[in-house]
This record gives structure tokens, sequence and C-alpha cells, in this order.
């Protein structure tokens, strides 16, 4: 996996001074984020404190009204939503989103999508990629369905394969957008299990959450959000115990 | 959600290992079919009664390449153009404008001018593909009708409404029924091209792009699907098969008249035709030609000139649109499908991939 | 060009701009309420200047009185409309699908206008036809004058109905936040028919005006449609003030370049601006949040 290069910064994902409104309503409002290279990053927060959109402005589906991203030392901000993807940030959507009518093997090797005309006007079922593409169907546990319509398998199965088709782009920072929301107990785990191993593997994780148990289990680092800004920011720990956080979510 | 307990267990449709002996029938039968299409297109014209059941035979074959043009952008982008006949009319005008202004070889004029036309759909899908939706629609109907204003005022250039003569490329010592022959196999090969480009493109890395944009277009783009790349190239191939089609078209024809050529009822067919047939598969479109193309010409041939093709087309749109959006023979297939057992489409497919599988190992 | 003729083809445009912008305005509601750019919109036009025709063909009344008829059932029907079509459509493809489906409206209509009055041109003779008024040295026919006033009124009218009424609020609500306005318990679905009946309400408004002034044939639409769609889309699909400004802005250029150009080539003025509002501004030059969305 590689590692930042340039700038000593122990971060390659940051904002500041991010700011998006909509009609009037500020869903993100200055905020300024880092976090931190290597590690399980959580966002979490009350509805509505701005948590998604703050993911759209990053990954680009936004652009924001003024502030800046910059991820391993470069400017990102404005980039169209591909470019960012192949800078090296994948992403899940929030209720996972997938291309129903194609096939689960289909769905991962969309993500190969080469620089260059004669690049794209190869098979797109070459053996190199058909192999990797298997290799991570089998890695979430849903290879014995590559056959199968994606609108087909549950919703569960759905999640795992949202997750095969990021990690087919090789992204270094994954950005999960409520990877445990609608889907059992014991999937939950599975998916925790996962992003350990792949943290394990170098890379950074940036997960907006509500499952308190999860986010608190799997983080190195919490960035909580209240009102289109970060208001604590720490280990899950002190991040438990800061009287703005209970405040904001209890409204003490 | 019936598998939501277990991540791993198997989904509904079964994609168990594939047989040894289905894949090789499925084979077989595709061939024949394959084979079949060929021979009958191959003997159409010496089985033709008469020359004007031979003329029907072009002007059908010349709708097939039309629909399957029109699917390689609105098919595999799933962004719809009821425009497209300012590419099959501007393909049209420009070969016979290179043919009588310069004095070009014919052929070369039909390759020319499908290159201008494609050049002409680079602009246009500049400016109508950066937004979603309506944009892409709203401006194919107005290329139309801006392209039918002009041609029809030109009256230096383009001969405006009294229309354009174009010369035959072959001489007048071919008779009638000779023309249409050859004719009728020259937009068979411009068909098979067509319908070669579709499948290359189908099974490319382009083409998964595309059909990822068409299913989800923010999911493919945040997957690094550069979408406004790939929808401009579908539409500027779209544009030049369709600019050779009203090309070789107006070779036959002999005659140019900008109110048939940019008509909105031609680019109705095309979209009618297309989605009939079914726009996500190879043959949906040239299927959906047949159908609707002959019906456009009994139509034509009993009521003449009133307005009732107008209505039928109309209705017929419109329930396509309300009820079968993934086109007749789709629905009909899965409507069937599923009376015997659900599970058949998917162990097709299954098989399939399988053999892929092989094929690629080899 | 005279002074003469330049305040002549301008009083013309606004004239024209009137009905622009009244047919635009309609065309923005559906888009408002349902994210659905209404081709039919022109042929219903048509149609109401048909039944115009027909009206005064029968009775020998002034076409101006077959509002009382037309205006109401345009209503219903934009409402069952949007009840039992528009409504039926997946909402993931909802605009694109909804081009198709009033476009196979449109060819219907103007296939039937064609069938039952067959493709003979129409047009109404009025006593007041050939009369013209002068207004400050300009000579304007009545006929316009009246069109441009129903329009006027009309336009009025509808934005009393959208800023002053608890359905117009409801509307503005059900445009800019289909969720919101479910949740503080407004019908949308209601609410987007009512809107739609009030759309399709404006088309036979504006088609009785055409019939005072204009020849009419069944093919006309495709004539209003292009230009209505430029002026939505460079107002920025959505907002009605915008369609209003770049209708008339629109009209009077329109009207202008005729003199040199001829009607012909300065019909291409809409699509022109088309063009060239997609190309610089995608989401429109007055307003139009939802463009960029949509």
């Amino acid at each position: 996996m590689s590692t930042p290069t340039h700038h000593s910064t122990t971060h390659s994902l940051s904002t500041t001074g991010l700011t998006k409104s909509f009609g009037g309503v500020r869903a993100v409002d200055d905020a300024s984020v880092t976090f931190h290279e290597g590690e399980i990053n959580a966002l979490i927060g009350p509805n509505g404190s701005g948590k998604t959109t703050f993911f759209n402005c990053v990954t680009g589906m936004i652009r924001p009204d003024s502030g800046t991203v910059s991820y391993q030392g470069r400017d990102v901000t404005g980039l169209p939503p591909h470019r960012i993807a192949r800078s090296g940030i994948g992403r899940s959507f929030q209720l996972c989103r997938i291309f129903p009518r194609l096939t689960v093997l289909e769905n991962v090797l969309v993500a190969v999508q080469p620089h260059g005309l004669l690049q794209r006007l190869r098979g797109s079922r070459n053996a190199a990629d058909v192999g990797r593409a298997r290799e991570l169907l089998a890695r979430v546990g849903i290879d014995h369905l590559e056959h199968a319509e994606a609108r087909d398998i549950s919703y569960g199965q759905q999640k795992l394969l949202e997750l095969a088709g990021v990690l087919m782009g090789d992204p270094h920072t994954i950005m999960l957008d409520e990877p445990a929301g609608g889907v059992n107990p014991a999937l939950v785990d599975r998916i925790a299990d996962l992003v350990r191993e792949l943290n394990a593997e170098g890379r950074t994780f940036i997960i907006v959450e509500h499952n308190m148990e999860l986010v608190m289990g799997l983080s190195d680092h919490v960035v909580v959000f209240d009102r289109g800004r970060p208001i604590a920011q720490g280990t899950p720990a002190v991040v438990q115990d800061d009287p703005l956080v209970l405040e904001a979510y209890l409204g003490v | 959600m019936p598998n939501a307990s277990s991540p791993t267990g198997a989904a509904r449709p079964a994609a168990s290992s594939p047989t040894g002996a289905r894949p090789t029938a499925v084979r077989v039968a595709r061939t024949a079919g394959l084979l079949a299409l060929v021979a009958v297109v191959l003997l159409f014209p010496s089985l033709a009664a008469d020359p004007f059941i031979l003329s029907v035979g072009v002007v059908i074959l010349s709708y097939a390449v039309l629909a399957t043009s029109w699917n390689l952008v609105g098919g595999f982008t799933g962004y719809i153009s009821l425009g497209h006949a300012a590419y099959s009319g501007l393909g049209g005008y420009a070969t016979a404008l290179l043919i009588l202004r310069t004095g070009m070889n014919p052929w070369l004029a039909l390759l020319a001018g499908g290159l201008i036309v494609a050049a002409v759909a680079i602009p246009v899908g500049i400016a109508s593909l950066r937004v979603r939706g309506a944009s892409f629609v709203i401006t194919s109907i107005a290329l139309v009708l801006i392209l039918q204003l002009t041609f029809q005022s030109w009256h230096t250039f383009t001969g405006g409404s009294n229309g354009l003569r174009v010369p035959r490329p072959f001489g007048t010592e071919v008779l009638r029924p000779e023309q249409h022959e050859r004719f009728f196999y020259l937009h068979a090969g411009l068909l098979a091209l067509a319908l070669l480009t579709w499948w290359l493109i189908e099974r490319s890395r382009l083409g998964a792009g595309l059909k990822a944009i068409r299913e989800d277009e923010d999911k493919a783009q945040a997957l690094g699907v550069p979408t406004f790349a790939y929808k401009l190239t579908a539409l500027v191939v779209s544009a030049f098969f369709t600019a050779l089609g009203g090309g070789l078209y107006a070779l036959w024809f002999g005659y140019l008249d900008p109110i048939f050529q940019f008509s909105i009822l031609v680019g109705t067919y095309m979209v009618l035709m297309s989605l009939l047939g079914g726009v996500r598969s190879l043959f949906g479109p040239l299927l959906g030609a047949v159908v609707v193309g002959y019906a456009v010409e009994v139509f034509k041939s009993q009521y003449g000139d009133t307005q009732l093709h107008l209505v039928a087309t109309g209705v017929l749109l419109g329930l396509v649109v309300l009820f079968m959006p993934d086109g007749v023979i789709p629905a009909l297939t899965s409507f069937v499908n599923r009376r015997r057992g659900a599970a058949s489409i998917r162990e097709v497919s299954a098989e399939e991939l399988a053999q892929q599988r092989e094929e690629a190992a080899r | 060009m005279t002074g003469a003729l330049f305040a002549q083809s301008l009083v013309l445009g606004i004239l024209l701009g009137g009905l622009y912008a009244l047919l635009a305005a309609g065309l923005t509601l559906y888009f408002g309420v349902m994210r659905v750019v209404m081709i039919a919109h022109s042929a219903f036009l048509i149609l109401a200047a048909y039944l115009a025709w027909f009206f005064h063909e029968r009775s020998g009344l002034d076409p101006l009185l077959s509002l009382v008829i037309t205006v109401p059932l345009f209503f219903v029907v934009g409402y069952g409309m949007q009840r039992f079509l528009v409504s039926r459509l997946r909402p993931i493809s909802l605009t694109t699908m909804s081009v198709l489906l009033t476009f196979a409206v449109a060819l219907t209509i103007e296939g039937l206008l064609g069938f039952v009055w067959t493709g003979t041109q129409r047009r109404v003779q009025l006593p007041y036809s050939g009369t013209s008024l002068e207004v400050f040295g300009v000579s304007i026919a009545v006929v316009k004058l009246i069109a441009f006033a129903l329009a006027a009124l009309s336009l009025g009218a509808l934005y009393l109905i959208l800023r002053k009424t608890s359905f117009g609020r409801a509307l503005r609500a059900t445009t800019q936040h289909p969720e919101a306005a479910r949740l503080v318990g407004i019908d949308t679905d209601r609410v987007a028919g009512l809107g739609f009946g009030l759309g399709l309400a404006t088309a036979a408004i504006g088609g009785t005006a055409l019939a005072l002034d204009y020849t009419i044939y069944p093919s006309l639409h495709w004539h209003w449609i292009g230009p209505l769609m430029a002026i939505i889309v460079v107002g920025g699909l959505g907002s009605i003030p915008g369609a209003a400004i770049a209708a008339m802005l629109l009209g009077v250029a329109a009207s202008l370049l005729q003199v040199p150009l001829g009607t012909t080539w300065a019909q291409t003025v809409f699509y022109l601006a088309l063009f060239v509002t997609l190309m610089i501004r995608p989401q429109g030059f007055f307003g139009g949040r939802l463009a960029q969305r949509f």
C-alpha cells in the first residue's frame, strides 16, 4: 500500500472551511476536519447534522460553496467524482447503491475504467480483471452469486457487493456511508471484520455510522458533527465523555 | 429479505455449476438463429415477389439501421433522443451535397458525410450531456426543429423546400429491381456493421461503464467512470452510424425533402422500434424495426394520407412507455419465464459467463 | 431599420412575449411539481385554438367565450393526466419517460386534429380582425392586444394563486421540497395533480388567444414547443419569473430580428439561446436551482 510521500503530515485527507448551503440552510458550515491517515476514522452526529452532505462535498458529488478539500497534499476541491475516485478515494452510499440489472460480477467490473480510448475498448471480461473481481467477491463472501442479477440478491449481500465494487478500484481511502444501516447483527460483525482486515493492509477508513456500539468498538479516531461542523474529535473514549457531544445528541 | 440472516447464503436464482450439455445447446441454438437470420436476409431479394416488396424490404432494413444506431446511445446510456432524425437527415444532405458540390465519389461522400455528422454531434453532446435528464431530450427535439427550419429556408445551399435531387451511384443502365437489390444488400451490410459495433462495445470496458451510467450515474461516477466522456463517445458513434443510414437511404431514394428528412416522426420511429424490441438487447431494435416498419408501410398503403398513423404511433408509444418500458419482447420473455419457473433466465446467463470464462482461459 | 419600424417590432415582440410567458409559466408548473417536461403542452394549445375556432364556427359567438368551456375542461384533463398517466411512471426514470409519454400524447392530439378537422389551415374571421389601434405612432392589431391582455391577466391571476392562497403555498412547498411538504401534511400527489390542471388551463387560455390572431393547422404545435422549451431552459427549469423574463427577452429578440432576417431565420434565435445557455450556464440564467439536479 502506498504511504504519503510528500507533506510530512500524518493525515492524507482534510478539509478547510468547507461550506455548502441549500436554499439558505447551511448543511455544511465552515467545516475544517483532518482525518487520521492509516486509521479507522468515524464521523458521527445527530440526524441532519450534515454528514452525508460533507461526504458528498469531499467526493465531488456536490460542489461546495467555499472551502477546500485536500488529499495527499493536493487540492481536489470541485474535481468531478470520477477524478476523485481515481485519486484513491472510494466511497459507498447511504442505503447502498448497486447497479440492479447488471450481474454481481459485472457490478464489480465497472470499477475498472482505464485511461485511454484503446484500453477502454478492450474486453471488460479479460482474465486478469475477472480474476481480481472474483477474489474480491470471495473476500466479501458472495462469490457464489457472481452470475445473479444484483437486484435479485438480498440487501445484506448488496451491501457486501457495493464494498467489493469499491475495493476493485483499489482505493487508499475508503468512505462508507452507514455500512451497518439496515443489516442484521451477524452481518454487522462481518463488515466490521472486513474493515479491520482492510485497515490492517494500510487502507484508511472514514465511516459515517449511527450504530454507536460499532463506532466505539471499531474506530481509532472519532469526529463529531453538529449543525454542519465538527464540535469534537478524539479517541472514542474521549469523545464519549465530551459534554458538547452529549448536548448535541441528547439536547441537554 | 429472505437471505438477510446469512450473508453467505444462496441467492434465489440458483447459479450452480453449469452442466456440460446446456451451454453447447445454447451456443448451437444461437449460431443456428444467427445463420437463419443471415440466410433470410440474403435470400429475401430472390424470394420477393415484385420490386415493390423488395423496396419495402429496403425501407425496413433502413429503419433497422437507424434503430440499431439509435440504440448505441439510447440503449447503453438510457439517454433518450427523440431527435435522431437530425443525424440521419444531415447524413443524407451531407452525402448529397458533397456529391453535387464537389463531385466526390458517392461512397466516399457517404463516409465523409458520416464523419461530418459525427463531428457535429460533439458540440451538441457537450451542450446537452453535462446536465442530467431533461436537457438531452429537449436539445434533441430542438435540433430537429432548427434543422428543418434552416434546410427549408436556405434555398441557395440546400435547395430549400423544393428538395434536393441526389445523383444515383449506379448509372441509369441499372434497372429499378436491380437498384433495389443492390441497396438491399448495402443496407444489410451497414446493419451488420452497426450490430457488430454494438456487440463489441457491449463486451468492452466502455460498455460496462455505459451500462453502469444507465443504471445509476452517480454511482458509476463514484466508481471512477468518466461519465461525460463516455456518454459523448456513445452519442458520437451513434450519430455516425445514424448518418451513414441516412446517407445510404438518400443514395437509394434519390431525393431529399427537408420535411421528411428532419421529421420528428422518423425520430419517434427509432425510439419506438428500440423500446418495443428492447433496448438492452443486440437484436431488439432490429426486431422492433421489422414490426413497426412493416406496420408503418401497411398503414401508409391502407389509409394513405390520413393522420391515423400519427394517432397509432402516439398511442402505441404511450402504451409501451406506461406498461412495458423495458420493451414488449423482454416483457413477454420474462412473463413466459416466470410461468416456467424463475430460474431459467439466470441459468442461461450463468452458463454464458461460464462459457466466456472458458474462452478467456484458453 | 427606421425608428418607426423598430418601435413596431418592439411592441409586437412584447405582445408575443406575453403569450410566450403565459405558456412557459404553464410548462414551468409541470416541471416544478413533478419534474416533468410536458411536450404535449403546445399540442393542447393548438387543441384549444381549434376548439375556439370550432365554437365560433358553430355558434357564431366570439371565440373568447369558448374559454368558459375550455378552461375548466383542460383543468380537469390536466388533473386526470397527472393522476392516471404521469403518476404511473417509475420515479427513477420519471423525467425521461414523462417526455416520451407526453410526446406520445402530443402525437395523438396532432393526429386526431388532422383526422377530425383535416390538415386544412383554419382561421377565425371576426368583425374586428382587421382593426388596428394607433398607439404612439405604432399601429397594432386589436386581436394582438386582446391576446396580450388575456395573457397578462392570466399571468397575474396565476401569480395571485401561487402567492396568496393556501393552495399556492402548498404548491410552492411541493416544488421546493416534496419530502418536507409531505412531512408537514401536504398531500403532494393531489397538489401535483392540481398543478397539472393549472398548467393545462394556461394552454386553454393561450390557445384561445392564439386562435384570434393566427392561422392554425394540426402540426403547428411543433413551432411552439421548440421556442417554449428554449425559454424554460434559458429561464432556468422550474422558475416562473425566470421563464417570464426569458419569454419577454426572446420574444422581443425574435420580433426585432424578423425585420432584417425574415420570420424563419428569426425563429432560430430561440434555439441559439438554448444551445448557448446549455453551453455556458446549464442551470439557466434566472434562478432555477432545480435544473442542476435534473
